[in-house]
């Protein structure tokens, strides 16, 4: 799964500019009017709201299934996809956006529902998880068949689950935790043996890691799968014109097919945000997703479509190195620079960022302010995970003066060379100026913005991560000593305990309690600056009915129709 | 002419495998990491070994560069990195939607630049004259994207005229080819049609002065007989060459016409896989080019030197 950009990579110079221009003219604006305090966060639920463009800011739109008697059989769908996914093998998929053609050809043993809370798919049931917490019992749907004519059954489940775990290069093994084995004591039934117990277990099955492919066609394409994957879903594989489009049609094998009233899907990747939504307009595209948070507003005023809203689980921010001096996955080695060595001018930049203004300048309010890596939306949330301090420029001097540093005290942040990420950095960098900060801007090419973040080649870092539904995928991997992206270099005993013991406990009160305490000793040392939480649009024309988003931002197609 | 034949191709040769070295190097001077840029998110250490092991990444230069050669010298170029599909294939995919659009492009830019070239050297100081000019200095200085931009906007979006996005190969349905193409074409060839226009201007202008149009108004041919069937025919001849020269800028501007209206075509192929590190696409996609202008090169100076045998001498001393 790619980090997801703060936007489309490859806009044109001239859209750029204007933009770039309009933005940081709106941010001063804003900044101006806006005032010090830091807003509360974005109240929990609220969510699940009914269709309509016009929702108030803020607040999830998720559309609704379609009804049966107002929908018409047959048509191709076009949605317009913001990037190109890449492999089509869920063992080996690692981009955001494959998510979104998987979703309609191969299922999973669990979904996840409108509410981000896990729901069985081609499992009946959630896992029996045994009192020592290493053996998972999956009940199996029956009568599914695959694409290919296969019959769905624990086999199948346990080929899938041992080819996350050995395949080379599977994307899926850590996700998978510490399985031992997997048995199959009947056809419907799915016994997963632990070494030690595993809480985020069950959320990676609502993934890819829970996806199962056919059999026959992983013996027959083994590594190739992509090129024809073959699995259970509402749609099968048709056809894939490299970095252009990928087609799937309605597989009448499907157990389920009769709720199934599209006859094809085409996913055709334009990657220019503002191309995006003239397609959708225009309606050579039927559905597009990330649209920018500067077409939104125009689209909510068109009536021939609708805008779904979706809080993103993940966070954008700002990775400050602190030990990452050698590289990741080699000893940690502090930079020497005080705001590697002392908290106390991390915390003062934090406190230079008015994320308010910042959401509401830039984003139009469409995205929220986020200040811990727990989305208000996730079961795991609590009063402690979302508190946010207030923006304090005047406090933010006063640390950096006891930290003994002198004002203004420059720091470098490489970012993204999209004009979205430029915008932000610009904003940002009048920011924090108040505070006592002088920041360079050093935008470099997204590859090579991933490179010199694993060199540890930065002082400081603009990125995002596109968030999972378990806290722990959020949190342990970035700031955990041994997580393999704590690209912060980032280590501290406290929070590795509180960390571990989030992931090996089955209380759920217990782990929102960890994840608050966690968020709290975060916030003291900041080897990440939280700042905002994206909000996922997507623009859907109103002759379709049917499309849904959830929080975890995959765009629910298959089930759509056209109005009669 | 054998030994001439001989040289020309060793010289194709040596030109192919330098080529070949400096694409190979170049790709690899890039910062950034295919493996990173492919495992994104998902990256862990683990993963990262594995996926450079699996497309070899993991050796040395000169072992991927001979990988890379002796497998190419085979036909097989190849798989992407990033989706996994043979790039022979993605290849073979892409290269059509770019012929195609640039040989309507090339049409298009003929018809307008020819025609609008004619008018503004006939009607030479007039206000038809200054209409043209103005035209040709529109479609030199507007950038392709923001005309393609526009062009969606206004004949996409609120005319409706054309599809904003998609192609349709053109054995499935011609018609509907054409519908996808003519849009992206026509912006495709504004730039040629200017390059052109101005051409056909300048050439008409010296041959409707020169002896032998005033031989033929003399001998009481209709103006449009001495402007079509004279002066036009010996200007031409230069407006071919231009458009030579042009293809490659052509080519070019076909990388921005084909991600504005998501076309498959080799521009896009090409740029994408750039921004995303794929090594196996960047360097076929490289490699056909090479190929393709060696040939034709190759192609052309042989043609030359049947034509002209100085040539030839010239090569062989």
């Amino acid at each position: 799964m790619t980090r997801r950009l703060p936007l489309s990579l490859n806009r044109f110079t001239l859209s750029n500019r204007r933009r770039q221009a309009a933005g940081i003219g709106a941010a001063v604006i804003a900044l101006a009017l806006v005032g010090t305090a830091c807003s509360p966060v974005e109240p929990a639920g609220n969510s699940n709201s009914s269709g309509g463009s016009q929702a108030p800011a803020g607040q999830d739109v998720f559309g609704e299934p379609a009804d049966a008697a107002q929908v018409k059989q047959g048509g191709t769908l076009t949605v317009a996809l913001s990037a190109d996914p890449d492999k089509l093998d869920p063992t080996l998929s690692r981009s955001l956006y494959s998510r979104y053609v998987f979703h309609t050809m191969c299922e999973k043993l669990y979904d996840l529902g409108p509410d981000a809370k896990v729901v069985p798919q081609l499992a009946t049931a959630l896992p029996t998880i045994s009192a020592d917490g290493l053996s998972l019992t999956i009940p199996l749907k029956q009568g599914v068949k695959f694409a290919d004519g296969g019959t769905f059954d624990s086999n199948a489940v346990k080929i899938s689950l041992n080819r996350g775990l050995t395949l080379a290069g599977s994307a899926r093994k850590s996700e998978l935790g510490p399985i031992t084995s997997i048995e199959t004591p009947d056809p419907k039934t799915v016994v997963i043996k632990l070494s030690k117990p595993f809480a985020p277990l069950t959320a990676a099955l609502a993934d890819r890691a829970g996806m199962v492919l056919s059999p026959a066609a992983v013996a027959k394409l083994g590594a190739n799968f992509s090129n024809a994957p073959v699995c259970v879903g509402p749609f099968k594989f048709a056809s894939r014109v490299a970095q252009n489009s990928i087609k799937v049609v309605k597989d009448p094998q499907y157990y389920d097919a009769a709720k199934v009233h599209l006859d094809a899907i085409e996913y055709r990747i334009i990657t220019d945000s503002s191309i995006r939504s003239a397609n959708l307009k225009s309606g050579d595209a039927q559905v597009a997703d990330s649209l920018s948070t500067q077409d939104t507003p125009a689209l909510q005023k068109d009536d021939s479509v609708s805008v779904l809203q979706s809080q993103s689980l993940g966070y954008q921010g700002l990775t400050i190195n602190i030990g990452n001096a050698n590289g990741i996955g080699n000893p940690l080695k502090s930079l020497g620079t005080p705001i590697a060595k002392d908290p106390r001018v991390r915390q003062a930049l934090a406190l230079s960022i008015d994320r308010d203004a910042l959401v509401k300048s830039l984003f139009g309010g469409l995205n929220t302010v986020a200040c811990s890596p727990v989305s208000p939306k996730s079961e795991f949330t609590s009063d402690a995970a979302q508190v946010c301090p207030a923006h304090d420029p005047a406090k933010a001097k006063q640390l950096l003066a006891d930290a003994g540093v002198t004002t203004p005290y420059k720091v470098e942040m490489v970012t993204s060379n999209n004009p979205d990420s430029l915008r932000l950095a610009q904003a940002l960098q009048g920011m924090v100026k108040e505070g006592g900060f002088d920041l360079v801007i050093k935008p470099v090419e997204y590859a090579a913005l991933l490179d010199q973040q694993d060199r540890g080649d930065f002082e400081l870092l603009q990125l995002g991560w596109s968030g999972r539904v378990d806290p722990d995928a959020n949190i342990f991997n970035f700031v955990g000593t041994t997580g393999s992206q704590n690209v912060s270099g980032y280590s501290s005993p406290d929070v590795d305990k509180l960390l571990t013991d989030a992931r090996q406990s089955t209380d759920q009160a217990e782990r929102v309690k960890l994840y608050g305490e966690v968020v709290t000793k975060l916030q003291q040392d900041d080897p990440i600056i939280y700042m905002y939480r994206q909000r996922n649009l997507t623009g859907v024309s109103k002759k379709l009915l049917g499309i849904q988003v959830y929080p975890d931002g995959v765009i629910r197609t298959a089930f759509a129709g056209f109005a009669k | 002419m054998r030994r001439y034949l001989l040289n020309r191709l060793w010289q194709s040769l040596v030109t192919l495998v330098l080529a070949t070295i400096v694409v190979f190097v170049g790709v690899r001077a890039l910062p950034g990491d295919p493996a990173l840029a492919l495992a994104g998110e998902d990256r862990d250490p683990e993963s990262l070994r594995a996926i450079r092991q699996q497309y070899g990444l993991d050796q040395s230069w000169l072992v991927q560069f001979w990988q890379f050669v002796s497998h190419a010298a085979r036909g097989d170029l190849g798989q992407s990195i990033r989706t996994g599909a043979p790039v022979r294939g993605m290849i073979l995919s892409a290269l059509p939607v770019t012929i195609e659009l640039s040989v309507l492009a090339i049409l298009i830019a003929g018809v307008v630049g020819v025609g609008t070239g004619v008018v503004a050297a006939v009607r030479r100081g007039r206000p038809a004259e200054w209409a043209a000019n103005a035209l040709a200095l529109l479609g030199l200085s507007v950038p392709h994207f923001w005309l393609g931009l526009m062009a969606i906007l206004y004949l996409s979006v609120a005319l409706g005229l054309f599809p904003a996005s998609g192609f349709v190969p053109f054995f499935t349905n011609p018609i509907d080819n054409l519908h996808h193409l003519i849009l992206p074409a026509l912006i495709l060839g504004t730039g040629l049609a200017a390059v052109i226009m101005r051409q056909t201007r300048s050439s008409m202008l010296d041959a409707l002065g020169a002896d032998y149009i005033r031989t033929a108004e003399a001998k009481g041919l209709s103006p449009r007989a001495v402007i079509g069937k004279h002066a036009l025919r010996n200007s031409l001849i230069v407006v071919v060459t231009i458009v030579g020269l042009q293809l490659g800028a052509l080519i070019s501007g076909a990388v921005v016409t084909e991600r504005i209206f998501a076309l498959p075509g080799f521009g896009k192929l090409t740029v994408d896989a750039v921004f995303q590190r794929d090594y196996p696409v960047i360097q076929a996609v490289v490699l056909v080019t090479a190929t393709a202008y060696i040939v034709i090169n190759l192609l052309v100076d042989l043609l030359y030197s049947v034509i002209d045998p100085r040539i030839r001498v010239r090569g062989e001393s």
